[in-house]
């Protein structure tokens, strides 16, 4: 059991579930504790230990069927599949199986050991036999697709298939395969039955290994955080949950917030100050004193491109921005690819994700021109530039790809000497700016920070040092 | 001490708590063991409730530590009574005052009130808060750590000393090590991922919401006086909403609180009007009860069929005869 044990754990590290040396330890202890008596009981006890997620809780599942089941519950399918081929029920099969055993003693045949498992029904032994057979044949190796025809050699080789299959051949013949007696054709169909099913079994147990070597593949890709996902290949899947994950990001950074400002409103106590001001009374301390200072929140403006290519960043952001509104005293948000417009008002009418959908799905301003920051930047200086004060802190997020349109840096020059600071948040690669049409390296003079924001885990940080610096 | 994994099972059902084989595994490991459980799961699955339930089943005592954004040392272990120390400075000047009589320099004098300086940092002028108590306590108790992901980063990694050798160090005290080792349980609702130091050291249990039977029997348990209809109704009711794509997925204690509504108004089966009115128990976005209305109308629907087309059912008990 122990061997059985440490090999799922290996299966589990390989399929992305994080096991310790100590949490394996503590499985063995659980296991003595608990017995090996039912299978729910031991899935249970390596579950509480070895697994501490619960996002690996349904490869844990799916695993450990797979793992502790494969060769019984092969064998037993198979058992099944034959008594359903003669359409027979339990008990008639059994009785099938005690003819044909009376049969061959009456003829005196010796069988091999596989062929006498086969035809008793000895499920122990079958599986035994088809174990050792796949340790022989190192079926555990298997790592593609096409390789199963040549494990399945290997494991009929090590089982000796061929003579099995000579044997029940020679008992067909002696059951006479044109006799009449539907007795006599029913035995005969059964042996034949048997032989098709070693080879199914075969088959089976070689996939079922090689379906755990998939697993594995499949999860190790699917490990590859979400947070650390670049928002260009997101699938429609994962931009519902990376909605949920920008939410509960939301939150944390709120309440972190929230327990700053707390602590800076109250203050912390004070010990010198709090002696020193009661020395008045003789050193009694009537009054505490708390140290406290005082904070300003932040406005901000959001630029967001909208363009095609960096949509899903904008969706990000915005999200985000607005799932923090109160943390700021005044949040302006407006979005463009070649116009510009704004959807604060949008945002408190709707619901977020509506709204988000709305604005970014042409509503407001047409979604399927060419980007051109230039313009917008220029728009935006003529008819908002009042939006901007010395508080106001102005993001502006887009890849700067400017589809080879006048820049009008002096725009965004001009933004930034009345803004408190401006973030620039480029949803691409730093290697490719000022490359082809990225615009990047003109405006990059004029803006306080310039931050690569690719994935969740970038965009956090940056919201985090907006909010808290 | 429990005895066997069923004995789990049958003291917690004698406490109104029904358990599966998991949790019961887990309980019965963590308390042989002596390991920390780790409950995650969904809000309102009863999470809380199960280190209540342990602690009355094991008749211990429940410390309970509530965690928060900003918790620290001082909020969860001990603190310095401040104020009380400068209070008795106060109040044994006289004292302090004779001690340091008749010291021939400063230096002296210093020494001396420095030789009684553990007066001043001793149990006496601490405050113990919850981590310590379960560590000092007399006798063996339950150490419920709730929504632990709320707690920092910060806070979680000090909790791993005092959660693998049960004992704390007080700078001025010394380190103080546990009487008893306590049977702790920490319950998280996944606001973020724990460390893996901090899980290494647990079992973990992950608690969902209950198959429909098993919601129907906590029904049963919990709302005296429920009609058995209503009940099962009630569970397929909830099941049906949880699928649905809501802000927030009923929990088990909103269901109880809905059948209890529901008992109150003597309804023996969900009847479509006043469903909709006590609607509120089990939602509580407006977005999500009008998503659940669809639903719910057409279970019932289909729930009344049901009955129509079974002639032997029991009688109708909205009819008064």
């Amino acid at each position: 059991m122990d061997e059985t044990v440490i090999g799922f754990v290996g299966l589990l590290r390989r399929n992305g579930v994080r096991v310790s040396i100590a949490e394996s330890m503590d499985t063995f202890h659980a296991l003595d504790l608990v017995g090996l008596g039912t299978r729910a009981a031991v899935k249970d006890t390596l579950r509480a230990t070895l697994v501490k997620r619960g996002a690996d809780l349904p490869a844990y599942d799916r695993l450990f069927d797979l793992y502790f089941s494969g060769i019984g519950e092969i064998v037993k399918d198979a058992e099944s599949r034959s008594r359903a081929a003669l359409d027979l029920d339990p008990a008639e099969y059994q009785e099938l199986i005690e003819a044909l055993a009376r049969f061959l003693e009456e003829q005196g045949i010796e069988l091999s050991e596989l062929a006498r498992a086969l035809l008793r029904q000895d499920s122990a032994r079958l599986e035994r036999l088809l174990r050792d057979a796949a340790k022989q044949a190192g079926v555990q190796r298997i790592e593609r697709p096409f390789q199963e025809g040549q494990f399945a050699q290997g494991m009929q080789e090590a089982l000796g298939v061929g003579g099995a299959a000579r044997e029940l051949q020679l008992i067909g013949d002696a059951l006479g395969a044109g006799d009449p007696d539907p007795r006599r054709q029913r035995l005969s169909r059964f042996v034949e039955r048997r032989l098709q099913e070693l080879q199914e079994m075969i088959r089976r147990l070689i996939r079922g290994e090689l379906e755990q070597r998939d697993l594995g593949q499949r999860d190790a890709a699917r490990v590859q955080q979400l947070a650390e996902k670049s928002f260009y290949y997101l699938s429609e899947d994962e931009i519902r949950r990376m909605k949920e994950a920008v939410a509960k990001l939301a939150q944390r950074l709120k309440n972190v917030l929230a327990v700053k400002r707390r602590s800076a409103r109250r203050g912390k106590f004070d010990v010198k100050d709090t002696l020193r001001k009661n020395l008045q009374y003789g050193g009694v301390p009537f009054k505490i004193r708390f140290d406290r200072r005082k904070r300003v929140k932040p406005q901000i403006v959001v630029l967001c491109d909208v363009s095609d290519s960096v949509r899903n960043v904008s969706r990000f952001m915005l999200q985000l921005v607005y799932s923090l509104q109160d943390l700021y005293s005044k949040v302006r948000s407006f979005i463009f690819v070649s116009d510009i417009g704004e959807i604060t008002k949008l945002f408190e009418e709707h619901e977020i994700h509506q709204a988000i959908d709305q604005a970014i799905r042409g509503n407001v301003i047409n979604v399927y021109a060419h980007s051109d920051f230039g313009r917008a930047f220029r728009t935006f200086h003529r008819e908002h530039l009042a939006a901007i004060t010395r508080h106001t802190t102005v993001i502006v997020l887009g890849d700067a790809r400017n589809n080879y349109n006048l820049p009008h840096e002096w725009a965004l020059r001009e933004i930034k000497q009345r803004a408190k600071q401006l973030i620039w948040l480029n949803p691409e690669s730093r290697m490719t700016w000022g490359f082809g049409d990225s615009e990047m390296d003109r405006y990059q003079p004029y803006c306080d920070v310039v931050e690569e924001c690719r994935n969740l885990n970038q965009l956090y940080r940056v919201v985090d040092r907006i909010v808290v610096g | 001490m429990f005895s066997s994994i069923p004995d789990v099972i049958e003291r917690f059902a004698r406490r109104h708590y029904i358990c599966n084989r998991n949790i019961a595994t887990v309980v019965y490991l963590a308390s042989r063991l002596q390991k920390p459980i780790l409950v995650e799961g969904p809000a309102g699955v009863g999470k809380t409730e199960l280190a209540k339930v342990l602690a009355g089943a094991l008749d211990r005592e429940l410390i309970r530590l509530q965690c928060y954004e900003g918790l620290d040392e001082s909020k969860a272990l001990y603190e310095w009574e401040y104020a009380k120390q400068l209070l008795y400075t106060q109040i044994l000047k006289d004292k302090i005052g004779e001690v340091i009589a008749g010291a021939p320099s400063l230096k002296e004098a210093v020494e001396r009130v420095a030789a009684q300086d553990d007066v001043f940092f001793s149990e006496r002028f601490i405050v113990p808060r919850p981590l310590l108590r379960a560590i000092t306590a007399p006798a063996p108790v339950v150490l419920l750590i709730d929504e632990i992901d709320k707690a920092d980063t910060e806070f979680e990694a000090f909790l791993l000393e005092v959660l693998s050798d049960f004992q704390v160090s007080v700078p001025e005290l010394g380190t103080i090590k546990a009487k008893h080792v306590p049977l702790v349980v920490l319950t998280s609702n996944n606001a973020r991922e724990m460390s893996d130091a901090l899980k290494r050291r647990c079992l973990h249990l992950y608690i969902d919401f209950p198959d429909p039977e098993q919601e129907r029997a906590i029904i049963l348990l919990k709302v005296p006086g429920v009609a058995e209809r209503l009940a099962r109704e009630v569970a397929e009711v909830v099941q049906a909403i949880r699928k649905l794509d809501l802000k927030k997925a009923p929990s088990i204690s909103e269901t109880l609180d809905w059948t209890r509504a529901l008992t109150l108004l003597n309804l023996d089966t969900l009847d479509a009007g006043l469903v909709d009115d006590t609607f509120s128990a089990i939602l509580k976005y407006e977005g999500d009860i009008r998503k659940a209305q669809a639903e719910i109308k057409e279970h019932v629907a289909k729930a009344r069929a049901a009955a129509l087309a079974a002639p032997a059912g029991a009688p109708d008990a909205n009819v008064r005869h």
